[in-house]
C-alpha cells in the first residue's frame, strides 16, 4: 500500500494547568494515519482521547511534540492560520451537536462552504442535506430539530467542506441505537464514496471494530490494537 | 447552615455570586455616594446663600417682634441677632439726606459678612463684627451726599453717631431688591435714643436665627400658625427669588440624578439575578434529586441571600462613602467655602435600595429557582419557563418605590415610569421589525453581516431585552445631558457677564437726559426707562376687594400692597405675550400674578392712583423673566391713563467695578435720585452657579461610571452565548476577521437601534421635565439625535467586542469543553 499519510504524531505530549498543578495528559504519544483510513480510537473515560482529537484536528496547541496534517505543522501556526487549515481539511462531528443555534440547518451546512468563498454552497449543502434524508427540514432551526436530526445536520456540514479527514468525537453517544446506527452508517457511507480519513473516538464496540484500525488509549498512552 | 455556607463558598468561588454581590455594591455605593454627596452640597448651597440672608431662617414682621419669639429661638439652643430697618433723614454739619438705616444687635449678622472700608468708594474687607454703640457706618454714596469723612458726626433723630467705617456691603441686603439707597448700619443700642421711631412710621422688624436643621424645623413648626399676614417665614432657598429657583433647580437635577443611578442599580440587580439563577437551575435540580426538599433549599437560598445583602450594603456603604469623599475633595477646591459634613443619616437610603433591588428582584426568581422540576436535570436542553412577566412586574414595583421614596414624591417617578414604558414598547415594537428584517433580508452565512444579523433575530426576547437595558442607560446620558446643559446655559442666559447690576429709582422726568449723558460718557448703558406711579387695586369687576377676599391671607399678591405701575407702547425685554394684544388700550397683566388672582381677557380692575379711580378691561397676558434685572412690572397701563400723574423713573445698568467710582461720584449731583447696587449678589449667585454647574458634572461622571458598568454587566450576560457560537465558527475554520465582523454587526445594530430610541426617548423626557420639573421652556435638542445613535454604535460595540476578545484568543477546545 502507497497510501498517502493524512496524520503524523511524532512524540506528542499535553500538559494543562489547573488549581491542583500541572496535569500531564497525553504521554509522548506516535502514531501514522493514512488517508481515507478510518480509525477508532477507544479508551476509558478521562484517558484523554477527546484532548488527542481536538489537538489532531488543531482546535489547541500541544505543549510539545509535532502533529502533522498533510503539509500542515499546526504547532507552528498562528490561531489566525489554524483557522483556515482546520476550513480547508477538517470536518468535526461532536457528541453534542454543536450547531448555531441562529441558523437554519440549511444555513449551518453551508457554513463550511460559505467560508471558503463557494457559490454553489446552497446547492451543495442541499444535496448533502438529502443525503442525510433531511431535505424536507431545511429551513428548521436547530431547536426545532431532535438529537439525531441535528447530528444528522452535523454530519452534513462536516462534509460539507469537502474535508481530507472527518473527525468524529463520540458522534453517537447522546442518540439511541437506531438513530445511532443511521449515523455510522452515514459517516462510513461519506468515508467511502468521498475517501475521507475518519478518525473517531468512540465507545462503542460494534462501531470500533467497523474501523480499519482500533487505537487504545489508556493512561495517556496510545497503543495499537492487535486484530 | 454549615452546608449553606459551603455552598455559598463554592458559589462565590465560581463566580455566580460575586456578580450578584457586584451588582449589590454597585448599587449601594452609587445611592450612598450620591445622597451623601448632594446632601453636602444641599448644605453647603443652603449656608452660602445663608450669607444672603444673614441668617438660616429670618422672621420679618411690620409689628416690633415679641420677645417670646426670640427666647423660644433661645430655648432651641439657636443663635438669634434683630435687625430693625426704616427711613429716616440723617444730619451732618450742613446737609441732610433721606437714607435707608437698619440698627443690628451685636450679634448680627449670624452668617455671612459686612464687606467695609476706610476709603471712600473701596471694594471692602470682610468684618463679622457690628458698629459698636455711638457708631455707625455709611454707604460711599451717603458720605459723599452728607459731605462727611471718617471721624465726623451725623445725626440721627436725636442721637449723634460717629462714622467709623464707609459700608461696601450689609450682608442681608438681598431681602428686598427695591429697598432704597444710600444705607447705614448702626448698634440697636442707640435705637431708643434716636426717637425717630414713633407710632405709624413705617418700619421692618427681622428677627434673625441660625442653629441646626431639626431646632431650626422645630421652630418653624412651632411659628408658623403665629403669624399674621404682616409677618413671613423665610429660608435661604425661598422659591420665587432668583437664588431659590436656581438652587431648587439643582437640586432636582441631583435628585433626578439619584433617582436615575437607583434605577440603573436596579437593572444591574435583574441582570445578575437573572443570570444566578440561570447558573443555578441544574444546581437546584441535582440537590433535588439527591433528596432536597423545597423548604431546605427555601432557607438555604434565603440565608445566601441575607449573608450577600449584609457583605453587600456593608462593603457598598464603605465604597459611597469613599467615592463621596474623593468626589467632595476634589471639589474643595473649587468651593469657596469647605463643604459640611454629610448627614449620617443619609445612610439608610443606600441600604434601602440595596435591599429594595433585592427584594424585589432576587426573592422572586429565586422563588422560581426553587420550583424547578428535578425532571430538568434528564433533558438539560428543556427550557424552563418563567413568568417573567410576574417577575418583573415586582421588580418594576420596587423599583417605582425606590424612587418615590428617594424623590418624595409621585411627580418624578411617574414621568419617568411613563417614559420607561412608552420606551420599552418602542423599543418592542422597533427592535422586533428592525431585527426581523434584517434577517429576512440577508441568507446564508458569508459575511459578517449575515451571521450577525441572523443571531440578532434568533435570540430575538434576550436581545430586545438588551437593547431595552442599552436603550435605558444611553437615554438616561442623554437626558442628563441634555438637562445638565440645558440648565447651565439657562443660568448663564440668566445672568450674564453684563447683566444690570444697579438699579436707578426716584428719577424726574427732567434729569433723564442729563443723567444718560453722564452714563454714555462712561460707557455705560442704561435699559429703558420706565415711568413708576404707584397705585393700589381696589375693584374688581365693579366688586370691592375687601368683599372678595375677607380675609387678608388669602389675597393675592396684586391686591395685597401699592404696586408700581407704567406704562410702555412695547413690550419689555424679557417680557413675552401670552395672550391678547399689548397695543390695546387696557391693562397688561403678569401671567403668574393673573393667575393667582384668578383673572382673565376681559376682566375689568379698578385701580386707586393718588385718590382718583381708574378702571380698565385687561387686554393682555404676558409673562416677564424675574431674573432678567430688568425693571418689571405686574400692570402695564395705557399711556393715556397715566401721563397726567407725576411719576418717577427707573432704569437699571451694568457698572463695572472699575467704573463704579467715578460713576458715584457724577451721580452725587442729583442726591434725590436712589442707587441700588445689586452687584455683590449678583456675584455671588454667579459663584453659586459656577459651583453648581462644576458639582453637577460630577454626578452625572459618577451615574456614567455606573452606567458603563451596567452596560458591562448587561453584555456578559449574553457573553456565554456568542463565544459558543464564536468558538465553532472558529472550528469550521472562519477567520479571526469574520467573527469579529459578525460581533461587530450584532453589537453595532444593538447600540444603533439602542442610541435611536434613546434619542426619541430623551426628547420627550426632557420636554416633560422642562415643563413639569425644572419649570422652563422647552426645546428642541438635534445634539441628542447624532449623539444617541454615535453613542450607541461606539460605546457597545468598544464593550461588546472587548467583552468578547476571547473568543478570539483562547483555543476553540477550551470554550467547548466549557460547554
Ligand atoms: N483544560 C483542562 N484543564 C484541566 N484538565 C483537563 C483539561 N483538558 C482535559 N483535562 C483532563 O484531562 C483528562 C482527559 O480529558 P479528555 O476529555 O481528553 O478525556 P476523554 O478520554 O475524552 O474522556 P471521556 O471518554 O470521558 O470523554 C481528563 O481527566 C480531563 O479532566
Ligand atoms: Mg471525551
Amino acid at each position: 500500500m502507497d497510501r498517502n499519510t493524512a496524520i503524523k504524531v511524532s512524540n506528542l505530549t499535553h500538559t494543562v494547568t489547573s488549581n491542583t498543578g500541572d496535569l500531564t495528559i497525553l504521554k509522548g504519544i506516535n502514531m501514522e494515519i493514512k488517508e481515507s483510513e478510518s480509525v477508532a480510537i477507544v479508551g476509558s473515560s478521562g484517558s484523554g482521547k477527546s484532548t488527542l482529537l481536538g489537538l489532531l484536528a488543531g482546535l489547541d496547541v500541544n505543549t510539545s511534540g509535532d502533529i502533522f496534517l498533510y503539509d500542515q505543522e499546526f504547532s507552528n501556526q498562528s490561531e489566525e492560520e489554524r483557522a483556515l487549515a482546520r476550513g480547508q481539511y477538517v470536518g468535526f462531528v461532536f457528541q453534542s451537536f454543536h450547531l448555531l443555534p441562529s441558523l437554519q440547518a440549511i444555513e449551518n451546512v453551508m457554513l463550511p462552504a460559505e467560508l471558503k468563498g463557494d457559490k454553489e454552497a446552497r446547492k451543495k449543502a442541499e444535496v448533502l442535506l438529502d443525503k442525510v434524508g433531511l431535505s424536507h427540514r431545511l429551513t428548521h432551526y436547530p431547536n426545532q430539530l431532535s438529537g439525531g436530526e441535528q447530528q444528522r445536520v452535523a454530519i452534513a456540514r462536516a462534509f460539507a467542506s469537502n474535508p481530507k479527514v472527518l473527525f468524529a468525537d463520540e458522534p453517537t453517544g447522546n442518540l439511541d441505537e437506531e438513530n445511532g446506527k443511521l449515523i455510522i452508517k452515514l459517516l462510513f457511507d461519506l468515508n467511502q464514496s468521498q475517501g475521507t480519513t475518519l478518525v473517531m473516538v468512540t465507545h462503542d464496540n460494534e462501531l470500533a471494530k467497523m474501523c480499519d484500525r482500533q487505537l487504545v488509549m489508556s493512561a495517556g498512552q496510545l497503543t495499537e490494537k492487535a486484530l | 447552615m454549615s452546608f449553606a455556607f459551603r455552598l455559598m463558598f463554592r458559589d462565590i468561588r465560581s463566580g455566580d455570586l460575586l456578580t450578584l454581590l457586584l451588582a449589590l455594591v454597585i448599587s449601594v455605593s452609587t445611592v450612598t455616594s450620591i445622597g451623601l454627596f448632594v446632601d453636602r452640597l444641599q448644605l453647603s448651597f443652603e449656608k452660602e446663600s445663608a450669607n444672603l440672608l444673614a441668617a438660616d431662617r429670618l422672621i420679618r414682621s411690620d409689628d416690633v417682634i415679641s420677645p417670646e419669639w426670640e427666647q423660644k429661638a433661645k430655648e432651641l439652643s439657636l443663635q438669634t441677632a434683630q435687625r430693625t430697618s426704616f427711613t429716616t433723614m440723617m444730619f451732618a454739619d450742613n446737609s441732610l439726606q433721606l437714607s435707608q438705616l437698619s440698627a443690628v444687635t451685636d450679634s448680627y449678622p449670624l452668617r455671612g459678612a459686612y464687606l467695609i472700608d476706610d476709603k471712600l468708594f473701596g471694594t471692602g474687607r470682610r468684618s463679622v463684627e457690628t458698629p459698636k454703640q455711638g457708631e455707625v457706618w455709611i454707604s460711599s454714596r451717603l458720605a459723599s451726599l452728607l459731605n462727611v469723612k471718617l471721624g465726623d458726626q451725623v445725626e440721627v433723630g436725636d442721637q449723634p453717631l460717629t462714622v467709623t467705617q464707609f459700608l461696601v456691603r450689609d450682608p442681608g441686603s438681598s431681602a428686598s431688591a427695591f429697598a432704597i439707597s444710600p444705607r447705614a448700619v448702626m448698634n440697636m443700642a442707640d435705637l431708643a435714643a434716636t426717637n425717630v421711631i414713633i407710632p405709624g412710621s413705617r418700619v421692618r422688624y427681622s428677627l434673625l436665627l441660625a442653629g441646626d436643621r431639626a431646632s431650626l424645623d422645630e421652630y418653624e413648626d412651632w411659628i408658623t400658625p403665629q403669624l399674621n399676614e404682616s409677618q413671613r417665614w423665610r429660608t435661604p432657598t425661598q422659591r420665587g427669588e432668583r437664588i431659590g429657583d436656581t438652587i431648587g433647580r439643582a437640586e432636582s437635577f441631583l435628585l433626578l440624578a439619584g433617582t436615575l443611578a437607583v434605577v440603573m442599580s436596579g437593572v444591574a440587580m435583574a441582570l445578575a439575578s437573572s443570570r444566578f439563577v440561570k447558573r443555578h437551575l441544574m444546581q437546584v435540580a441535582i440537590l433535588k434529586t439527591l433528596g432536597a426538599t423545597p423548604k431546605q433549599l427555601g432557607r438555604l437560598f434565603f440565608l445566601q441571600l441575607f449573608l450577600l445583602f449584609v457583605a453587600g450594603a456593608a462593603i457598598g456603604l464603605g465604597i459611597g462613602w469613599g467615592i463621596q469623599e474623593i468626589i467632595a475633595s476634589l471639589l474643595s477646591g473649587l468651593m469657596s467655602t469647605a463643604l459640611p459634613e454629610p448627614s449620617i443619616g443619609r445612610l439608610w437610603l443606600g441600604v434601602a435600595t440595596g435591599f429594595i433591588s433585592m427584594v424585589a428582584f432576587c426573592l422572586p426568581l429565586m422563588s422560581h429557582l426553587i420550583k424547578i422540576s428535578p425532571l430538568s436535570v434528564l433533558q438539560p436542553n428543556a427550557k424552563i419557563e418563567f413568568n417573567s412577566f410576574a417577575i418583573y412586574a415586582i421588580g418594576f414595583v420596587g423599583m417605582f418605590g425606590l424612587m418615590c421614596l428617594y424623590t418624595n414624591g409621585f411627580l418624578l417617578p411617574s414621568i419617568m415610569t411613563v417614559a420607561i414604558l412608552g420606551i420599552a414598547l418602542l423599543v418592542g415594537a422597533i427592535g422586533w421589525l428592525a431585527f426581523k428584517l434584517g434577517r429576512s433580508l440577508t441568507s446564508g452565512a458569508t459575511s459578517g453581516w449575515q451571521i450577525g444579523l441572523a443571531s440578532l433575530y434568533r435570540r430575538l426576547v434576550p436581545n430586545l431585552f438588551q437593547l431595552l437595558v442599552f436603550t435605558l442607560i444611553i437615554m438616561l446620558t442623554l437626558i442628563l445631558t441634555g438637562v445638565r446643559s440645558n440648565l447651565i446655559a439657562d443660568w448663564q442666559q440668566q445672568l450674564p457677564e453684563d447683566a444690570p447690576n444697579h438699579y436707578l429709582f426716584n428719577v424726574q422726568a427732567n434729569q433723564i437726559d442729563p443723567i444718560n449723558a453722564q452714563t454714555s460718557k462712561l460707557g455705560v448703558k442704561a435699559s429703558a426707562w420706565y415711568p413708576m406711579v404707584r397705585g393700589r387695586v381696589t375693584e374688581v369687576n365693579n366688586e370691592s376687594v375687601q368683599s372678595l377676599y375677607p380675609e387678608e391671607r388669602n389675597e393675592p399678591e396684586l391686591y395685597e400692597r401699592e404696586l408700581n405701575l407704567t406704562w410702555s407702547d412695547t413690550l419689555g425685554e424679557g417680557n413675552e405675550l401670552v395672550e391678547g394684544d399689548f397695543s390695546a388700550p387696557g391693562l397688561s397683566v403678569e401671567q403668574e400674578a393673573a393667575k393667582e388672582a384668578n383673572l382673565s381677557l376681559g376682566d375689568e380692575l379698578t385701580i386707586n392712583i393718588g385718590g382718583n379711580l381708574v378702571t380698565l378691561p385687561i387686554t393682555s397676558i404676558r409673562t416677564v423673566d424675574w431674573g432678567s434685572m430688568q425693571p418689571n412690572f405686574y400692570l402695564i397701563l395705557p399711556k393715556s391713563a397715566l401721563e397726567d400723574y407725576p411719576a418717577n423713573f427707573v432704569s437699571s445698568m451694568f457698572i463695572s467695578d472699575r467704573e463704579a467710582q467715578s460713576f458715584y461720584r457724577a451721580m452725587a449731583q442729583y442726591p434725590t435720585v436712589s442707587i441700588l447696587n445689586v452687584g455683590d449678589i449678583l456675584r455671588q449667585i454667579q459663584a453659586i452657579i459656577g459651583q453648581l454647574s462644576k458639582a453637577i458634572q460630577l454626578v452625572l461622571f459618577c451615574i456614567l461610571s455606573a452606567g458603563a458598568l451596567v452596560l458591562l454587566a448587561s453584555v456578559r450576560s449574553t457573553l456565554q452565548e456568542r463565544l459558543e457560537e464564536g468558538a465553532l465558527l472558529r472550528v469550521l475554520g472562519a477567520r479571526a476577521a469574520l467573527v469579529r465582523q459578525a460581533l461587530l454587526v450584532e453589537f453595532g445594530a444593538l447600540g444603533f437601534f439602542a442610541g435611536l430610541i434613546a434619542a426619541i426617548g430623551a426628547e420627550t423626557c426632557l420636554f416633560g421635565l422642562q415643563v413639569f420639573v425644572f419649570n422652563t421652556e422647552a426645546s428642541f435638542h438635534p445634539l441628542l439625535w447624532l449623539l444617541g445613535p454615535a453613542i450607541g454604535v461606539l460605546v457597545i460595540t468598544t464593550i461588546g467586542v472587548f467583552a468578547s476578545r476571547t473568543v478570539l484568543k483562547v483555543p476553540p477546545m477550551l470554550l467547548l469543553r466549557g460547554l
